[in-house]
């Protein structure tokens, strides 16, 4: 009865916070509303890796080779073949998909820090691509764009809530499921899962297929936000600690507490902008702190001070 | 051709025992305290800078820079060890199985707060300490820099001086027994957390060593802290984790497959076929080539 | 209470009205005085970390607070607004929205990276806000101003292109290097960024027309720490000279080609090479290489020149590198052009920056118009805006060329070898 109670009010606190999002235009600044842009984008990144590590238990460094395969393909896609927009999105979309794939093969076969360390030289290969072909690509500085999804604010604002929303319906409704449950046993204990009959196989590929489509179309969008793609935003290792940090910060196997982290990273990065290049250091401070201190992220300090009340 | 080659050897000589003792260290604390540290690389850096500092901006000179590097270097990875990996380790409300990807993503924390007060303090530019001793060796049409021998020389004597002190001291030989088997040791009767404790300041010299021996061989930045971590890693996964004289065979053989691409493709492609190595060796052997299962 | 109450708020209405009246009225008679305490932010971007990037700040620092001291543009203090792009295309992009939409800024000055410049481009027409660059040279820029005039109007340039950059060290590499030194043979040693490939395009074009045989290309990454390999294999070729388009990459080819003892003299365009930090940077190592750059200690490139170098020296403890000269240059031509438009919209500035000619501390500085193939970029006049070219001599920079900036003669390092 009493956890029954908790879950409506929760869900009326997830309904109220959407109000307040899609209210938000009416009120906040375009500055507000573009940190919030990246940041929703950046929940999406988290929420698809959460996927992954809170519940197939994958310890996958590589979330931005997914992102960057997105958000690359779609960038070079208008910048050299001059494609429009939407037709690039769904290119970039697509090689992230493949990506996906291909990440999950070593997946099947590799156990803990090998399969980790296998995703993270996966970045590296991709980072040291976009560096070679840096005729096309800008290299480690960045790409331009020559079209932008609008360059409205308040458009662009709405573009990434109604992504985030629905990412954030889909990956939920994938991780509450039968198939969640399954992706969590099979993450604990492959073999026994096996045992009982599920297809491990089946399901780990469709986890790395569904994350895979969520963050490389995000990775497209924003892309066609920022009117450019850099390493930096959306390849490099960096990149990788921030959905990191954002899933662990907000709460791992939520896939809503990712949300709440990707949104603390950004603000706190904007917040601390004057500390110039100390603000990456400080945010990982207290990123560092919260693992030490509030292991559970946010999503566990609120289940806990709700299951008091 | 002969330049080439005569250059090649010398080159990767070098880089091979630098890479060496910075895996070396990197392996042993994996075997004792499980810990994949991906500041790794930050810590080399903090020596290879601190040295510099010290070097070009106080009285110290070289030789003093280089002592107060590795001083730097040894009390980060104390300070890492005390308030971040133990503390985790230690956790009630960490799963155990949850466990080392949390150790894992509190290091990855660490390499970014380490790189932001490293730019911050000394800037993203690279840079090169001054050379011990100057002047070249030419030979066979290639011109060696005398400090180039002299820190091939220095490397190897430090790796004569870890393979003494791990095979033929009984402090040492409890770090390589603690660095294959914990319980094994516990059960003769050691202290586990002081082996463990020393096993991180002997790791912290190492890699400080490295890090100097870098600074004045092809120089550091901050840049380069992710990628000396991620070849670190190549090395102890090739050589076979917790495995000391194997990540010695993988650390030439990753120096010299860099070597050699650099000189005879691009010096910009240098870690890729390490990398791509690494890949297909996992899907065949994934226990690593001298790994032991 | 309620009596005290509808007082306080009918004194409040009657001043804001009073207020408003009054506030009309000003604007009515002289628009400038209503604005007068007003101040006018301008932006600077660039990556603080990086010698270059930190002078673009710093220069422009000081040109803001020499006009602010001076009473500002018509009455009105510049403020400025600083941007740190880190590097990243991202960055600057995003901090360039931010710097319109939230600080209002009336433009955007600065940029040291061409890819970084070139991704901002597009934007200036979106945010309809003047984009001045002063440190980035790739010609791609100017290219596409002349072709999407209409979207890319907003961009201008206070810093001679690529082209121009490698024409300039053609005729210092005929004056100099094949008319004084008798070398014969150069290999382009340049750096891979937007930036280099029209000056190896032009390198390859002008440098044999000026006595010098190009018998290699070398290329190579930005972030490259390790020479060795490049400079092993440069001796495949035996170059003579090596003409350099270097900018990005650190200290490192320098260190190495003094350690190596590369028997090739190094000459050429070298962004960060101008600077103190520079030579500090590389331990001495730069002992001996020729830098083509802006200006040079005691080179009156213009009347301006000296006085610059001084002041910014005394003021930052350090040489300004080649982007100090022009960035100082952009805010003042900013500071000209607002006065001309007596407005800071966008449109209107960039109609009074096309007409805009004053004597700056890097050269006069005119824009080419629509029409030209280097649309909106600094007018290049031949043997006026060639900049300097001077050598590293013991910590000192000595200019040799152009003859009339000339101090000395050039000193060939001791494992260099003369032409025979």
């Amino acid at each position: 009865m009493q956890l029954k109670h908790l879950i409506h009010w929760r869900s009326t606190l997830v309904l109220l916070a959407l109000i307040v999002l899609i209210l938000m235009p009416l009120g906040a600044s375009g500055y507000v509303l573009g940190v919030l842009t990246v940041a929703f984008y950046l929940a999406v990144y988290a929420m698809s890796w959460d996927l992954l590590f809170g519940y197939a238990g994958e310890v996958n460094f590589g979330p931005t080779f997914l992102v960057g395969l997105g958000a690359y393909g779609a960038g070079l896609s208008n910048s050299v073949f001059s494609i429009p927009v939407w037709p690039s999105v769904a290119i970039g979309t697509f090689l992230a998909l493949v990506g996906g794939l291909v990440l999950a093969g070593p997946a099947l076969r590799l156990r803990g820090p090998y399969f980790g360390l296998v995703t993270l030289v996966a970045v590296i290969l991709l980072e040291k691509m976009i560096g070679l072909f840096s005729s096309y690509t800008g290299g480690e500085i960045g790409l331009t764009i020559m079209d932008v999804l609008t360059i409205s604010n308040v458009g662009n604002f709405y573009y990434a809530l109604g992504f985030m929303v629905i990412a954030a319906i889909a990956l939920r409704t994938v991780a509450r499921s039968s198939i969640g449950l399954i992706l969590e046993a099979s993450g604990q204990d492959p073999v026994a899962t096996e045992a009982l009959g599920f297809n491990v196989t089946k399901y780990k590929l469709f986890a790395f297929a569904l994350s895979a489509l969520f963050s490389g179309m995000a990775g497209a969008l924003m892309v066609f936000y920022l009117g450019s793609a850099s390493p930096g935003t959306v390849v490099t290792v960096f990149v990788t600690i921030q959905i990191i940090i954002a899933t662990i910060v907000g709460g791992r196997r939520t896939i809503l507490g990712p949300i709440l982290g990707a949104i603390f990273l950004i603000v706190a990065g904007e917040v601390l902008r004057p500390l110039g290049q100390l603000s990456n250091a400080v945010v990982a401070l207290i990123a560092l702190l919260l693992l030490l201190f509030a292991p559970n992220g946010f999503a566990g300090l609120f289940a806990r001070s709700g299951g008091r009340a | 051709m002969l330049h080439q080659l005569v250059e090649i050897l010398a080159d990767g000589f070098v880089i091979g025992a630098i890479f060496a003792l910075g895996a070396a260290g990197f392996t042993m604390i994996f075997g004792v305290s499980g810990v994949l540290n991906l500041a790794h690389g930050s810590i080399m850096v903090i020596a290879a800078l601190v040295a510099w500092f010290c070097a070009e901006h106080t009285p110290l000179g070289i030789y003093g820079g280089a002592l107060v590097g590795i001083a730097a270097s040894v009390a980060s990875t104390y300070l890492l060890y005390g308030l971040v990996i133990r503390p985790l380790n230690h956790s009630k409300r960490i799963a155990d199985n949850e466990r080392p990807v949390f150790v894992l993503t509190a290091t990855l924390l660490v390499a970014i707060i380490l790189q932001g007060v490293l730019d911050y303090a000394f800037g993203s530019s690279p840079i090169t300490t001054p050379t011990l001793i100057d002047g070249v060796w030419r030979v066979a049409g290639v011109t060696i820099p005398y400090s180039q021998i002299l820190i091939g020389v220095i490397a190897w004597l430090v790796l004569g001086a870890l393979w003494y002190f791990v095979t033929r001291t009984r402090p040492g030989k409890a770090m390589l027994a603690a660095s294959m088997s914990t319980t094994g040791l516990a059960l003769v009767g050691y202290d586990i957390r002081k082996v463990q404790r020393q096993v991180w300041g002997l790791y912290g010299l190492l890699a400080g060593i490295a890090g100097v021996l870098l600074a004045s061989f092809t120089g550091a930045s901050s840049d380069i802290a992710i990628s000396l971590t991620v070849n670190a890693f190549i090395i102890v996964v090739l050589g076979g984790l917790g495995n000391v004289a194997g990540s010695l065979g993988a650390a030439y053989i990753i120096g010299f497959l860099g070597t050699l691409t650099a000189y005879l493709i691009s010096p910009a492609i240098r870690e890729v076929p390490g990398l791509l190595a690494l890949v297909l060796i996992l899907y065949i052997r994934p226990q690593g080539l001298f790994g032991r299962h | 209470m309620f009596q005290q109450q509808q007082d306080r708020h009918f004194r409040r209405t009657l001043s804001i009205t009073a207020l408003a009246l009054t506030g009309s009225l000003a604007f009515a008679t002289t628009s400038q005085s209503a604005q007068a305490a007003e101040p006018i932010p301008v932006g600077v971007i660039g990556p603080s970390a990086h010698i270059d990037g930190r002078a673009i700040f710093q220069a422009a620092e000081m040109a803001v607070d020499e006009i602010n001291a001076a009473g500002g543009i018509d009455g009105r203090k510049i403020e400025l607004h600083k941007y740190d792009d880190q590097f990243q295309a991202t960055n600057a992009v995003r901090a360039y929205q931010r710097a319109v939409q939230q600080d209002h800024v009336v433009a955007m000055t600065g940029v040291f990276l061409s890819e970084v410049g070139l991704a901002m481009q597009p934007w200036s027409g979106r945010l309809k806000t003047p984009l001045i660059i002063s440190g980035a040279a790739s010609t791609k820029i100017d290219q596409n101003t002349h072709a999407h005039y209409d979207r890319f109007k907003y961009t201008f340039h206070t810093f001679t292109n690529s082209t121009f950059i490698a024409k300039v060290a053609c005729d210092f590499a005929h004056d100099v290097l094949v008319g004084q030194l008798g070398y014969k043979t150069a290999a382009i040693f340049s750096e891979n960024a937007a930036w280099t490939k029209p000056v190896d395009a032009e390198y390859e074009k002008c440098l044999p027309k000026a006595g010098l045989k190009v018998v290699d290309k070398i290329g190579f990454e930005p972030n490259t720490t390790d020479f060795r390999p490049i400079f092993n294999k440069v001796q495949d070729t035996k170059p003579q000279v090596l003409m350099t388009a270097i900018a990005h990459v650190g200290a490192k080819a320098i260190v190495q080609w003094h350690q190596q003892q590369v028997p090739a003299l190094m000459a050429g365009a070298n962004g960060q090479g101008g600077s103190s930090a520079f030579w500090k940077a590389t331990n001495g190592a730069t002992d001996g290489v020729i830098v083509g750059t802006t200006g040079a200690a005691g080179a009156p490139v213009t009347d301006k020149t000296p006085k610059f170098y001084e002041d910014y020296k005394k003021r930052f403890g350090e040489e300004p590198a080649y982007d100090a000269y022009t960035e100082y240059d952009t805010i003042y031509t900013l500071k000209a052009a607002i006065e001309k438009a007596h407005s800071t919209d966008g449109a209107k500035l960039v109609e009074a920056l096309e007409k805009v000619k004053l004597t700056g501390v890097s050269g006069p500085i005119s824009f080419y118009g629509p029409k030209d193939a280097f649309t909106h970029d600094v007018v290049y006049t031949p043997g006026v805006t060639t900049g300097v070219y001077f050598q590293w001599q013991d910590g000192k920079q000595v200019a040799i060329w152009p003859p009339k900036l000339a101090q000395g003669k050039v000193k060939l390092p001791s494992f260099v070898k003369a032409a025979q």
